[in-house]
């Protein structure tokens, strides 16, 4: 009886032990993503290969869930660097002083429009805005194919309609940001409250089955045939197709919203030598040959997107204006939620 | 169920001549542990709390007279999807409330008072969604009802489905049916049943019966179930987060506020409003259940009379349906993990078992070492408590028996956004590794772990720790030597109680994965967020298997333990 309970708290101690002691030789590099979670397991293990004395512990949240982690953690970070995070969300992190500027080695190949002037992020792709449309479910239901945000107020179209909430996806925020922009050209010298888009978003209400979590559960969802058109972006399109779910994609021809994924060192990372090793990394060529396998433009110049994907060039982008909508964002998200959460 | 064993005259070992050097360990044991675990319980219960609590009364979370402010409250009242969370919060578990405890209320009699067959299977069956994360039901839900569930879309061809009030309804219900089934059981197997027999043979119709003894017998029984549920319901996440579509509950809206918008404060304000209904229904069920045992009678075990075929046969399908019910939930998760494309492809794969996240299988070890130290350091501690607040000279039981049951009345989410307010700080090493976790974990199903060790202490006979103390023993030894190696059935199941909370909470830890640290049951809320649907369902399916492993382990393991110890136990449970 006695032997048990001894053997009870060895096992105790033995836990112990196994908590403490794990990969202690490698350097520890601690990185916050929002990269999807497909692309990250493929780049993950690529750079395993090609940094091999760094331990790299990663963990994935979305686009707000990671910013609020960060900043709960502002005085005492846990992470080192953050990686493809929308440069929307990482502007705003600048006044608060929780960048610290670095130029990673071969930061003067990425082009000027691509990264902050004083080094405190640079972008390493761009993803852009895409409707993707189940076939089957347009066929069955004898719907007619969407071209633009404009078309997606048709009636026949009521409930079948999917959209990220732009609160927690940075695809719903800049879907949302690039209406505001296009569908008022005033955008700049009124308050969001009053801006003509809202209009246009309140009657797109009336045909929008959910506003969902993340940005890419929307093309997911519509693949399996619960929605008809889901407004989600072009890379979970291309690896939809892949797998042989009824889907096309179309790129909305009013202009597609896009965003900027930016790389950027922690202020008070506690391994500060790994980070920027990462860093260097994460804007090489190699990483960006990698990531063009899935994004429709890497920064880095001369590296073609995927196949399944139109070429960068000639898809028409929605103006985008960074710095109006990083300020903006909290009073966007705000009349948002005013608007469409009841 | 405890019963009161007549204790011994309380002065009695003053009588006996006892060594000195016993004595002081005693003087300075019993002291010792009782002011740790009220340390304990301070630090990692109270602490975060009052971070919570300054965050949203506080400017800036700044403790000071003049900061101290009501904006957020008058913020949150003045949103209107903010202050519907509250409503929806409510209207959901009250309905949940009412259907659960109807439901389980007549399959628990159908149990103890009829004569149907496969009692053992019945009672083991309505168990199961104990093993499995509180998600779960609503991934079946899903497939079954969603918008391209088999049922609807496929069988029925409706454009109906699932998400919303319903859904999170429906989920609930199969969630809560294990716990209000322990409590509805336990009371109803207590009633005497000779009173129903008594009625009936002075010429009472069934239906009178029923309402007039079987119903008033059982009534604290069914009031404290209720309030478990309603409790249990309200703080639940992983359901509403998944089936919700944009209905939002308080739970969700907490979670909103901080992730999408950054406003702890107004997420600190509605983890209060969310405690006040909790803490309502967890101080009901507490004065009731104080209530319930006192009624029970040690005599009340005679033999159920044959029921009529009628009554046997309608209850019997009743009862294979709920059953049929939550075995469906089970083999939808399951089959979902397997087949290809639910429901267009079932070609059996392995696919969705390569999961396409960072954490992955490494997530689901991790979730499994912490659920080991938490089963293990869980079941322990509270024994320990238990023993020193049952002990014959107990010091400050009443401070430690209130710090002991509150954390039932804490929401999980509140007790994860708490801990990263309060411990996110440079000198507490442990914050960003698993012992933040483990430690969460403990404290927040600390309550039910003491309750059920101080009713098995209540068991022991005290004339057995009475003849360790007039042999010499202090209490060290005593609690080494006889309550624990006698407390073993209940160590083991603590521990296994603690363990299967460990590997399926989600609201506790949500918050508090990071890098280093992947939980298996916070992965699944991942996948599925992700739209990895069917990899979410392989997650939960790990997650059943390990628990359903560990299960069979323990039951052979304490049957073993059971039958060598259960002689010197003088009641039986």
């Amino acid at each position: 009886m006695m032997k048990k309970t001894a053997a009870l708290f060895v096992g105790i101690g033995l836990l112990a032990l196994l908590f403490a002691g794990s990969a202690m030789a490698k350097q520890k590099v601690v990185v916050y993503t929002s990269l999807e979670n497909e692309e990250i397991v493929d780049y993950l293990n690529f750079a395993k290969k090609e940094l091999p004395d760094l331990d790299i512990q990663a963990i994935r949240l979305s686009t707000g869930e990671l910013g609020a982690r960060m900043m709960a953690e502002k005085d005492n970070p846990q992470a080192d660097c953050i990686w493809g995070w929308a440069v929307t969300n990482m502007a705003g992190f600048v006044p608060k002083k929780m960048l610290k500027p670095y130029k990673p080695t071969g930061w003067d190949k990425i082009p000027a429009h691509f990264k902050d002037p004083k080094g405190y992020w640079t972008a390493m792709d761009l993803y852009a805005a895409a409707f993707v449309i189940n076939t089957k479910v347009i066929k069955a239901k004898n719907l007619p194919m969407p071209k633009g945000w404009k078309d997606l107020l048709n009636p026949a179209y009521k409930g079948l309609l999917i959209m990220p909430n732009p609160a927690s996806s940075g695809t719903g925020f800049l879907q949302v940001a690039s209406l505001l922009e296009m569908f008022d050209k005033q955008y700049k010298n009124k308050p969001v409250a009053q801006n003509k888009a809202w209009g246009f978003l309140d009657k797109l209400d009336k045909n929008m089955g959910q506003y969902i979590k993340s940005g890419s559960k929307p093309a997911k969802l519509t693949a399996a045939g619960e929605y008809a058109i889901g407004c989600s972006f072009a890379f979970v399109y291309s690896s939809l197709k892949k797998k042989g779910f009824p889907v096309v994609m179309v790129l909305p021809e009013e202009g597609a919203g896009y965003e900027l994924e930016a790389n950027a060192l922690l202020a008070g990372a506690k391994h500060e030598a790994a980070a920027k090793k990462f860093l260097n990394w994460a804007i090489s060529k190699s990483a960006m040959q990698r990531y063009a396998k899935f994004k429709l433009g890497v920064t880095y110049p001369g590296i073609p997107g995927p196949k399944d994907l139109p070429a960068l060039s000639s898809i028409k982008l929605a103006p985008m204006d960074f710095p109006w909508q990083s300020k903006n964002r909290p009073k966007i998200l705000e009349v948002w939620q005013q608007h469409f959460l009841k | 169920m405890p019963m009161d064993t007549p204790t011994a005259e309380p002065d009695a070992p003053e009588t006996y001549a006892v060594p000195a050097g016993r004595l002081e360990t005693d003087r300075f044991v019993i002291p010792a542990v009782t002011i740790f675990i009220l340390l304990l319980l301070g630090f990692f219960m109270l602490f975060p709390l009052t971070s919570i609590l300054r965050l949203s009364f506080f400017k800036g979370g700044h403790f000071a007279l003049h900061n101290f402010t009501l904006i957020n409250f008058h913020k949150y009242f003045t949103t209107s999807y903010t202050l519907n969370a509250l409503w929806h919060s409510l209207y959901v578990s009250v309905a949940t409330t009412l259907i659960v405890t109807v439901v389980i209320f007549f399959f628990a009699y159908a149990l103890t008072r009829t004569t149907i067959p496969g009692k053992t299977f019945f009672r083991n069956l309505i168990m199961m969604p104990l093993v499995a994360p509180s998600i779960m039901q609503a991934l079946a839900l899903i497939y079954l009802f969603g918008r391209n569930g088999i049922v609807t879309a496929h069988l029925l061809h409706t454009n109906w489905n699932i998400y919303g009030p319903v859904g999170i309804i429906v989920s609930e219900v199969l969630y809560c049916l294990p716990h209000a089934f322990v409590i509805l059981f336990t009371t109803l197997s207590a009633v005497d049943i000779r009173l129903d027999e008594a009625a009936e043979s002075l010429g009472a119709s069934p239906f009178k019966v029923f309402t007039r003894i079987t119903l008033p017998s059982a009534k604290y029984g069914i009031f404290s179930a209720a309030a478990l549920t309603f409790n249990l319901t309200i703080t639940d996440f992983g359901n509403p987060v998944v089936i919700g579509g944009n209905y939002n509950v308080l739970a969700t809206e907490i979670y909103a506020q901080v992730t999408n918008l950054y406003r702890f404060d107004l997420g600190a304000t509605i983890s209060i409003i969310l405690l006040v209904p909790s803490l309502m229904a967890f101080m009901l069920n507490y004065y009731i259940s104080r209530k319930t045992f006192s009624m029970i009678s040690g005599a009340a075990k005679p033999v159920i009379p044959p029921s009529r075929p009628f009554k046997k046969s309608a209850f019997l399908s009743y009862c294979s349906l709920l059953s049929f019910s939550i075995i469906v939930v089970f083999a939808t998760v399951i089959i979902g993990s397997f087949v290809k494309t639910w429901p267009y492809d079932w070609t059996l794969t392995l696919a969705h078992y390569h999961f396409p996240s960072i954490g992955g299988y490494s997530a689901i070890w991790t979730s499994l070492w912490i659920a080991l130290v938490v089963g293990l350091g869980g079941a322990f501690i509270t024994l320990v408590a238990g023993y020193v607040m049952e002990t014959r000279r107990p010091f400050l039981k009443q401070p430690l028996y209130l710090l002991s049951v509150m954390p039932a009345a804490i929401p999980g989410l509140v007790m994860g956004l708490g801990y990263i307010l309060a411990f996110n700080k440079p000198y507490y090493v442990f914050y960003g590794t698993p012992w933040i976790v483990v430690i969460c974990v403990i404290i927040s199903n600390f309550t039910l772990g003491i309750l059920s060790n101080i009713s098995s202490l209540r068991n022991i006979d005290p004339s057995i720790e009475e003849a360790s103390i007039s042999l010499g023993g202090d209490s060290l030894r005593t609690f080494f030597k006889i309550i624990f190696p006698l407390s073993k059935v209940a160590f083991f199941q603590n521990f296994l109680y603690f363990f299967m909370r460990s590997m399926t909470t989600i609201s506790a830890v949500i918050f508090l994965v990071s890098a280093s640290v992947h939980l298996a049951a916070i992965e699944i809320i991942m996948l599925d967020n992700d739209g990895w649907t069917a990899s979410a369902n392989a997650m939960c399916t790990c997650i059943i298997a390990i628990v359903l492993v560990m299960l069979g382990i323990l039951h052979f393991v304490s049957k073993k333990i059971g039958r060598q110890t259960s002689s010197l136990v003088p009641v039986d449970a």
